[in-house]
C-alpha cells in the first residue's frame, strides 16, 4: 500500500498527505458470569489532506483502489477551495526539520490469541474471583486489544509505515457497604497484542487479591473532606496530572485559542524539581504503552521538554501551529482512524522521576491524602484541570489512615505545580496506558513518579 | 467489482446472514449503516479545515448452540466480508452459551426517511459566515475554536434470521462549538454546547445553549471563589442536566440491573425523585432531529416515560438483558427529555437564599451509588436571590440519587439539543467549596 500511496503523492503540487489507516480490535467482557461481548473489528480505508488558500480539505473513503485514491485527492482539494478566503490563517505551513521515512512495525513474533483464548482468559479469572470473593455484587471482567496500523505518504516526502498494538485486561469488582454500592476498576497490560501479555490467573492473582482488599478498605473508609489538603499523589496520578494540567494547555492550537501557557513561555510555572515532557518513540525509558515514531503529517517525531526545571520551555505542534507560532514541528499531529483529520494530540507525557523516596513524602503529611489511582479527566484553557480519584487513603500524622471513597482532586496547573515539595525516585507508566479525547479519541501514553503537593479534594465531608 | 459490493444496503444485510446461515450458524442478524459525512471547522478567525467521507460499517452477530459472536467491517470488499463471516463464526463458537442468546422476533416496520439526504453547502457556509461576523461585532471578548458545522446522511438497515427486516435513513445537521473569552492576558474557561437540526440552523447562535453561553463568557473573565463552604442550592442548566440524566440512565440499564450493582433495583413503581421530575425517552418524537425506528437487535422503537412525576415507571433494557431479567425490552435510548416546569429561570433565582448557577460539570464519572464530586464550571454564586459573580476553583459533591429527591423547581424555559431536551432545574443540598 505505501507504495500505491507513493505514486500517487507525487501527483501533488502542494503540502498534502495520502494515508492508509487500519484500526484492528477485539473486544471481549464477561460480566456476573455473562459473556456480554464478544467481538472482532477491522476498520479501514484512504484519506486525502490538502492545504490549499490557508484552508485544509480532508476525505476519506473506505475504499482502498486507485479510484478511490483519486477520488480523494480530488474531493480534499475542492473542499479547501470551497471556503476560499475565509481562511483562519492564510500562511504557509512549517516544514518539518525531519521527514518521516521507515517501518515501525510492532507486530507480536508470537500466535495471535485465538478467539477461544480471549474467552478463556475472562472464563478462568471470572470463576476464580467469584470464587474467592463471594461477597462481591458483581465482578466484570474485560479484555481488548487496539493495534493502529497505517501508511503514510506525504508531498514532502515521508513515506511511513508503522503497526502499533495494546491489550488491556481490566476488572472492576462491586461491593455493597453500610451506605451504598462501592467499586473499583483497575487494568492490566499495556504494549503489545494480547499475546505478549501474561493474562494468566498465576500471574494475576495477587493482583486480583491487592485490587479486592483494597475495595475492602474503600467501602470501610469515608468521605474526604473537601478543601485544599496536602496530598501525595502516586505515578498513576502524577501521569494524568502531566497530561491533563500541563500537556492540554500546551498543545499549540490551544495556545492559539487563548491557554494561559502561551503567556508563559520562558517563565516558572513549577516547582524546580519538575521536569516534565512529551516523548517520541516509547518514551524516555523505551518501556511506554504508546509508541510513535512519524506523526501523521510525515515530521519525525522528537522529545518536546514543556517544563524543565519548573520553567516553561515549549508547546506541541503539528505543522500549522508551528508556523503561526514561529516555532519547530514537533511531530505531534496524529488522527484516529481513517476518517479523521490530524489534530494536534500528546504521546508519552510524563514527569520525570526525581531523588524522593514514597515513604518520605508520606511522612510528611499531617493531615492529607494519599492518592492512587485515577479515573477520568479535563483540561482547561486557564490551566484549571480536575480527575477523578477512585482509590486513596487518608494520612495520619505522616501515617497512611482509613480508605477514602471516590472524590476528584483539582487545581490551576501553575500555581499547584508551585507547591510540589518532593518527586519520588521511582518512575512508572499509568496502568495499561490511556486514551485520551479530543474530538476524536487517541491513544496515549502517562507516567510519572510520586509526587507531594497541595491540592483541592472535592468531598462531602 | 461484485454484486454484493453495489447492492442496496438492504439486500447487502440480507445476505450476510443467508451466508451466515449457509455457514452452519442456528441464527444471525446482522447491521449496516452507511454514512456520507461534511463538516466545516473553523475558529473565530476564520476556516481551518472542510471534510467529507464516506463510510458503511457492518455488524455481524451469529449465534451457534447458544452461544454468540460477533465481527465489524466496514465497505464490502469481498475478501473483507469473508474474514468477518469467519471471524464472526469464530468467536461464537469460543462462547458461552447462555439462553439469553438469540436473534429477535419483531415485526418488520416499512422502511422509514428523515430529514435531506445532502448538505445545503452554501447555506452552512453562510451561517458560518454570519456567526463570525456576528461574534466579531457584538461580542468581541469572545473567541471559538474547534467548531464544527457538519451535515449526516446515515442510512441504517438490519436484517436476522427470524425474518425481520428495517431500513431507515436520517440525515441532519449538527453544530458543536467551544468558547472562551479573554482579554488582557485574563483567559476564561472554556464552554461548550451543541445541537442537531434537521434544516440548516438560521443562526448557529440558536444551536443548543450557545447564545446564553456567548452572552455569559466575559462575567467569567473575573471569577472569586464562594466565601465558604456551604450546603446549598444548584440551578443545574440544561447542558449540565445532561449529566444528571446519563448517570440515572445508566443506573436504569439492563446491564446494571443485572449486575445488582444499582440502587434502583427493584424500584418500579417507587418515589425516585421529586414530584417535579418526569423524564421520557422519546426515540420517534419528530420534534428532535435525531433518533431511532429501532434498536441494535431490530427491534421497533418506542416513546416511553421514564420517571412521571418523580416515580420510576420503567428501565432502559436491551433484548439480551431482557431475557437475562426476565422482563419486557424497552428498545432504543434516545432523546431524552425532561419535562419543563411552570416556573421562569428569573424566578427560580429570585427563590434561591445561596447556592449557584451550575452551568458545567467537570468531574469524576459518577459511581453506582451515584455519588458526584467535580468543578462547577463556568459557573455563578448565586445569594438571596441575585446572581453575584462568576466561581473560581469551585467544587460541588453531592449524590444524584438525593438531587434527584431534592429537587424543588423545574424551569418553564428548556434547550432542544436535537437529541435531548432539557430545562433549568433546581435542588437543594449540595456540598460546594472553593479553596
Amino acid at each position: 500500500m505505501l507504495e500505491r500511496l507513493a505514486a500517487f503523492a507525487e501527483k501533488f503540487t502542494g503540502p498534502a498527505e495520502l494515508r492508509w489507516h487500519a484500526n484492528h480490535s477485539v473486544a471481549a467482557a464477561i460480566r456476573k458470569g455473562a459473556l456480554v461481548e464478544n467481538s472482532q473489528s477491522r476498520a479501514s480505508g484512504i484519506s486525502a489532506r490538502v492545504f490549499e488558500n490557508g484552508v485544509f480539505g480532508f476525505a476519506a473513503f473506505a475504499e482502498e483502489d486507485d479510484a478511490a485514491l483519486t477520488k480523494a485527492m480530488e474531493t480534499a482539494r475542492s473542499d479547501a477551495g470551497f471556503m476560499k478566503g475565509r481562511s483562519a490563517t492564510p500562511r504557509e505551513l512549517a516544514r518539518p526539520q525531519a521527514i518521516g521515512e521507515g517501518r515501525f512495525d510492532y507486530r507480536s513474533p508470537r500466535p495471535a490469541a485465538t478467539p477461544k483464548e480471549r474467552v478463556e482468559i475472562l472464563k478462568v479469572l471470572d470463576e476464580a474471583a467469584r470464587a474467592k470473593y463471594p461477597e462481591l455484587v458483581n465482578v466484570d471482567l474485560s479484555l481488548s486489544a487496539h493495534t493502529s496500523e497505517k501508511a503514510l505518504a506525504t508531498f514532502e516526502g515521508a513515506r511511513a509505515y508503522s503497526y502499533v498494538p495494546r491489550a488491556v485486561l481490566s476488572v472492576r469488582m462491586s461491593l455493597e457497604a453500610n451506605d451504598g454500592l462501592v467499586e473499583l476498576y483497575d487494568a492490566r497490560g499495556g504494549f503489545g497484542e494480547i499475546q505478549d501479555q501474561d493474562f494468566s490467573l498465576a500471574a494475576l492473582s495477587s493482583w486480583l487479591d491487592g485490587l479486592h482488599e483494597e475495595l475492602r478498605r474503600k467501602a470501610e473508609g469515608g468521605q474526604c473532606e473537601a478543601g485544599e489538603h496536602d496530598v501525595v499523589l502516586d505515578s498513576d496520578l502524577a501521569g494524568i496530572l502531566a497530561h491533563e494540567a500541563i500537556g492540554h494547555t500546551c498543545e499549540g492550537d490551544l495556545v492559539l485559542a487563548g491557554s494561559i501557557a502561551g503567556d508563559n513561555l520562558g517563565a516558572r510555572v513549577a516547582s524546580e524539581k519538575i521536569t516534565l515532557g512529551d516523548y517520541a518513540g516509547r518514551g524516555p525509558d523505551g518501556k511506554s504503552t504508546f509508541a510513535i515514531h512519524v506523526d501523521d503529517e510525515g515530521a519525525v517525531c522528537r522529545d518536546v521538554t514543556i517544563i524543565e526545571n519548573g520553567v516553561l520551555r515549549g508547546f506541541l505542534h503539528s505543522r500549522r501551529t508551528a508556523a503561526e507560532l514561529g516555532a519547530e514541528v514537533t511531530g505531534n499531529a496524529r488522527a484516529f482512524s481513517f476518517l479523521d483529520e490530524p489534530l494536534v494530540r500528546m504521546r508519552n507525557t510524563a514527569i520525570l522521576p526525581g531523588k524522593d523516596r514514597l515513604e518520605d513524602m508520606i511522612a510528611a503529611v499531617d493531615h492529607g491524602y494519599y492518592f492512587k489511582r485515577a479515573t477520568n479527566g479535563q483540561a482547561d484553557l486557564t490551566s484549571e484541570f480536575m480527575f477523578g480519584v477512585s482509590l486513596g487513603y487518608e494520612i495520619r500524622k505522616g501515617k497512611l489512615a482509613r480508605g477514602v471513597r471516590d472524590t476528584t482532586i483539582s487545581g490551576t496547573a501553575f500555581d499547584m505545580l508551585k507547591t510540589v515539595t518532593h518527586v519520588g525516585d521511582s518512575f512508572k507508566w499509568s496502568g495499561a496506558g490511556n486514551w485520551c479525547g479530543k474530538k476524536q479519541p487517541i491513544a496515549v501514553g502517562t507516567g510519572g513518579p510520586a509526587i507531594k503537593c497541595r491540592i483541592r479534594v472535592g468531598g462531602r465531608a | 467489482m461484485s454484486a454484493l459490493e453495489t447492492a442496496p444496503i438492504e439486500e447487502f444485510v440480507a445476505e450476510l446472514v443467508a451466508r451466515a446461515l449457509r455457514q452452519g450458524a442456528d441464527a444471525a442478524q446482522a447491521r449496516a449503516v452507511s454514512n456520507r459525512y461534511f463538516e466545516i471547522d473553523f475558529n473565530n478567525r476564520g476556516v481551518e479545515l472542510l471534510r467529507s467521507t464516506e463510510n458503511e460499517t457492518t455488524t455481524l452477530t451469529l449465534f451457534c448452540a447458544g452461544k454468540r459472536g460477533a465481527a465489524n467491517l466496514n465497505g464490502r470488499a469481498a475478501n473483507e466480508i469473508e474474514a468477518a463471516l469467519l471471524a464472526a463464526r469464530a468467536a461464537a463458537d469460543a462462547g458461552l452459551a447462555d439462553a439469553a442468546n438469540d436473534v429477535a422476533e419483531a415485526v418488520s416496520e416499512p422502511a422509514s426517511a428523515h430529514g435531506p439526504q445532502a448538505p445545503d453547502r452554501e447555506a452552512m457556509a453562510a451561517g458560518v459566515d454570519a456567526f463570525n461576523a456576528t461574534l466579531a461585532a457584538d461580542h468581541p471578548l469572545v473567541r471559538s475554536r474547534d467548531c464544527v458545522y457538519s451535515f449526516s446522511d446515515a442510512e441504517t438497515a438490519f436484517a436476522n434470521s427470524k425474518g425481520v427486516r428495517q431500513k431507515e435513513r436520517r440525515g441532519g445537521y449538527n453544530f458543536a462549538g467551544m468558547i472562551t473569552a479573554r482579554d488582557r492576558g485574563r483567559t476564561s474557561s472554556i464552554n461548550y454546547s451543541s445541537a442537531g437540526s434537521r434544516a440548516p440552523f438560521a443562526s448557529l447562535f440558536d444551536a443548543g445553549s450557545m447564545r446564553r453561553l456567548v452572552r455569559d463568557a466575559p462575567r467569567l473573565l473575573e471569577p472569586a471563589p464562594v466565601p465558604e463552604k456551604f450546603i446549598g442550592d444548584v440551578i443545574i442548566a440544561p447542558d449540565c442536566l445532561a449529566t444528571v440524566v446519563g448517570a440515572l440512565a445508566s443506573a436504569l440499564s439492563g446491564g446494571q440491573l443485572f449486575t445488582g450493582a444499582t440502587p434502583y433495583k427493584n424500584r418500579k413503581g417507587e418515589r425516585i425523585a421529586s414530584p417535579l421530575f418526569s423524564l421520557s425517552n422519546r426515540p420517534r418524537d419528530a420534534g428532535f432531529a435525531l433518533g431511532a425506528d429501532f434498536d441494535a437487535w431490530g427491534v421497533p422503537t418506542q416513546n416511553l416515560d421514564i420517571v412521571r412525576d418523580g416515580v420510576l415507571d420503567a428501565f432502559l433494557i436491551d433484548l439480551f438483558f431482557a431475557r437475562k431479567l426476565g422482563v419486557a425490552q424497552t428498545a432504543g435510548a434516545h432523546n431524552f427529555s425532561v419535562k419543563p416546569g411552570e416556573k421562569s429561570l428569573d424566578d427560580i433565582i429570585a427563590s434561591t437564599k445561596r447556592g449557584i448557577l451550575f452551568s458545567r460539570y467537570s468531574g469524576g464519572a459518577p459511581n453506582s451509588n451515584l455519588d458526584f464530586s467535580g468543578i462547577a464550571k463556568n459557573s455563578f454564586y448565586v445569594e438571596d436571590g441575585r446572581v453575584l459573580h462568576a466561581l473560581d476553583e469551585t467544587m460541588v459533591s453531592g449524590n444524584f440519587q438525593e438531587l434527584l429527591q431534592n429537587i424543588h423547581a423545574v424551569s418553564r424555559e428548556y434547550v432542544n439539543f436535537g437529541n435531548s431536551s432539557y430545562p433549568f432545574v433546581a435542588a437543594s443540598g449540595v456540598t460546594i467549596s472553593s479553596k
